[in-house]
């Protein structure tokens, strides 16, 4: 200590809250739907995932260390965030060297772009995925059955969004999707292992409730009323709230810091949006699945509601009602 | 003002009405190789003019589709037909389908489309057998990287005897991967050519053209 | 004349309406999905822009200046139309795949930008090599948009294959690839002209 003097701008208490603390939270959070991904889909599971892992954060590093001449970051997990939830968004049987374009375009164009972590405006992971989405339709949505189920290996099937929208007989029971026994990407399987997820990261205050049960209230609501007038299989609101990516997209994808709004009412709105453009996407777009573009949509629209939605400013009293 | 405003449009009118003339027949010209490039493309060689020959033929739903027959001299080589479906993935799809006298599809030119690109857009070539184009790097190191064999091609199979709908739905064609919808408005459409071909005026049940009566024996033989 | 080449090169580098001015989007996004394409939007673009600067340096004392605006238009019109109409005549396979773009050059901003901030106001041959010099920056940005587009997204170049097809990230064909690619041209290309 030669310096005993140090003078620091405020704040000068400090919480001890930091990135890296709260990005390791949304790691543990993540462990059992990891868990799950490793019981249904073996191997390839844990390969895609390291390797999104790794390839993210090789990303990140070349390009704060040689393009933009920094100090490398990628210590404070946000990097391994991205990666794990790139991975966890695409099906078991894709091929590395697709993952590795994603991971490029997630790190690349969707966050160092924009001046890296807390600048972009896009959640990067879902980026990537709608990045490889569009230019690998067909390796992106052939689904391989998941192992325990598959009659021969490397069967495919179609996820239930899309018998939803094609094929409403062969719709899988609403227990098989909540235990996770469906094909579909990696880390969406199991509605429980994710809830789980979202009670640890609600405990541990590293978020809300705001975000993720107003999209799921949305969602739910808004299929229920079309389930009365049309009471079809493909309008059932228990397998729109827990099939596809909603979950996995409304606990971890649409909860991302840099990318949804501060206030929480400006967080309500927001989740309100993905919700509604979720549903519509599902139920009257040419996509079966419609949670990556509403996200997407509304990360756009943050700095929108940020604007007219302010959050209370430190020690400001509200005036007299 | 108003003057040379009038002067610079008589200017411009004059002008157009120039090039207007000089490119007038190639445009119209280049329209009917066009069409015609496209019947060549499907049926086997013919010495006739098949667009001044078309007739409509009416389908089930009440609209109709052209038939060109291709003639070399007096006998029919085969047709093609312009066929289309609405129910593609972004909308209508429009092909030229050619078939012989045997029934069979000889070739078939996707002549308009909306479909997704790397997806939908697939059916140009999907359906025809495949052939394996080399790209630079596979030359210059002499590999090949193989494409994955599929039962795809209509082509030399007719509709009559092989089910012209994709696997999925108990058919003989393998679908586009990721591509059901636009694969079923494609078999639409070649199955509604060959249903406006079979009904067409020149065509006979036993599945051969009408024939001069002398050849017909010579066949039998 | 060292004027009028530099004004030539200004076109090319200091002024290049893609990655400098950011002017005509419209044609630069839409028309790029092939290398070949964005240089025959270019070329086509290009001659509009030389015969209506040519022409209308050379009228700009007769246009009185409270219609000039219209004037520019039919003239700029006038050449478009000509540009269409030979297009289809002759290369009736290119103008199906511009389609819609060609006639929309009347509305090139850059086209009548030209026209009213240096045409109306300088000499003949000064507009003359304005016009060559701005065309022939929009055609080479439009070319190389057009490269990297048809590069990265069908691993041809050309037409000419360099990777199999099945490795090539469609994306880049479609609209959301345009603005990709350009947004790092244009990136590029400040780099590179700062130094």
């Amino acid at each position: 200590m030669e310096n005993k003097l140090v003078v620091s701008p405020s704040p000068h208490v400090h919480s001890g809250d930091t990135i890296a603390k709260n990005m390791y939270g949304v790691l543990i959070a993540l462990v059992p739907a990891f868990l799950v991904s490793l019981y249904v889909f073996g191997l390839n599971a844990l390969i895609l995932t390291v390797a999104s892992v790794l390839f993210c954060v090789i990303t990140e590093y070349v390009i704060q260390r040689y393009m933009l001449k920094r100090i490398p970051t990628i210590a404070d997990g946000s990097a391994i965030i991205t990666g794990i939830l790139l991975a966890f968004n695409v099906p078991s049987n894709l091929p590395l060297w697709i993952l590795a374009i994603g991971a490029i375009a997630a790190i690349g164009i969707g966050k160092m772009s924009f001046g890296g972590l807390g600048n972009n405006i896009f959640n990067p992971a879902l980026l990537g995925r709608v990045f490889l989405l569009i230019s690998f339709p067909t390796q992106m949505t052939s689904w391989p059955l998941p192992s325990t189920m598959a009659p021969v290996d490397g069967a495919t099937a179609a996820t239930v969004l899309e018998n939803m929208k094609y094929n409403p007989e062969a719709l899988s029971s609403v227990s098989d999707m909540f235990f996770g026994l469906e094909s579909g990407s990696i880390g969406e399987m199991s509605a429980m292992a994710l809830l789980l997820g979202l009670i640890y990261m609600l405990w541990k205050r590293i978020i809300t409730w705001h975000i993720p049960v107003s999209i799921l209230v949305t969602v739910g609501l808004f299929t229920a009323s079309i389930y009365l007038f049309d009471p079809s299989p493909a309008n059932n609101p228990l397998i729109h709230l827990l099939s596809g990516g909603l979950l996995l997209g409304a606990i971890f994808m649409a909860t991302d810091y840099a990318t949804s709004p501060l206030s929480k009412n400006g967080m309500l709105i927001y989740g309100v949006g993905i919700g509604v453009v979720t549903v519509c996407i599902r139920l009257w777009g040419a996509y079966p699945e419609g949670v990556s573009f509403a996200i997407l949509l509304m990360n756009a629209l943050t700095p929108l509601i940020n604007m007219y939605v302010k959050p209370k400013r430190f020690g400001e009293v509200v005036k007299n009602v | 003002m108003l003057l040379s405003l009038l002067f610079i449009c008589l200017l411009a009118a004059g002008l157009l009405a120039k090039v207007n003339d000089m490119t007038e027949k190639p445009i119209s010209d280049a329209k009917a190789l066009k069409l015609e490039e496209a019947i060549k493309n499907v049926v086997p060689p013919f010495d006739n003019n098949p667009v001044n020959e078309s007739y409509k033929v009416a389908t089930e739903k009440g609209d109709s589709l052209i038939v060109y027959p291709a003639k070399k001299g007096d006998d029919v080589v085969g047709f093609a037909v312009n066929s289309y479906s609405d129910d593609g993935f972004a909308g209508n799809i429009q092909v030229m389908v050619g078939f012989d006298t045997q029934d069979n599809v000889v070739n078939y030119a996707v002549l308009a489309h909306a479909e997704t690109p790397g997806l939908g857009s697939q059916m140009v070539d999907w359906f025809k057998p495949q052939v394996q184009e080399l790209s630079l790097i596979e030359k210059i190191f002499g590999f090949e990287i193989k494409k994955t064999e599929t039962k795809s091609s209509i082509i030399g199979k007719s509709p009559g005897t092989t089910n012209f709908s994709v696997s999925k739905d108990g058919g003989d064609i393998d679908a586009i991967s990721a591509s059901t919808i636009t694969s079923r408005a494609f078999l639409e459409a070649v199955n509604k050519a060959y249903a406006a071909y079979t009904q067409s005026e020149n065509y006979t049940s036993t599945g051969a053209t009408i024939v001069p009566e002398e050849d017909a024996t010579e066949i039998k033989e | 004349m060292t004027k009028n080449i530099r004004i030539l090169i200004n076109g090319v580098v200091k002024d290049n309406p893609v990655f400098v001015l950011l002017l005509g989007m419209c044609p630069t996004l839409a028309t790029t999905s092939s290398a070949i394409n964005g240089m025959s939007m270019g070329l086509a673009t290009m001659f509009v822009l030389v015969c209506s600067n040519l022409v209308i340096a050379s009228l700009k004392n007769f246009i009185p200046d409270l219609v000039r605006i219209p004037a520019f238009i039919v003239i700029i019109a006038t050449f478009v139309t000509i540009v269409e109409m030979v297009m289809n005549a002759y290369l009736p396979a290119l103008a199906d795949s511009l389609g819609i773009f060609i006639p929309l050059i009347v509305v090139n901003c850059i086209v009548l930008g030209r026209a009213e901030a240096f045409a109306a106001k300088n000499t003949v041959l000064s507009s003359l090599f304005d016009g060559v010099g701005i065309g022939l920056g929009f055609t080479l940005a439009l070319t190389l948009l057009g490269v990297v587009r048809e590069f990265m997204g069908s691993g041809r170049m050309f037409s000419v294959s360099f990777f199999p097809e099945d490795f090539g990230v469609t994306l880049f064909i479609l609209a959301p690839g345009a603005f990709i690619a350009l947004g790092y041209l244009v990136a590029i290309f400040n780099k590179l002209q700062r130094k």
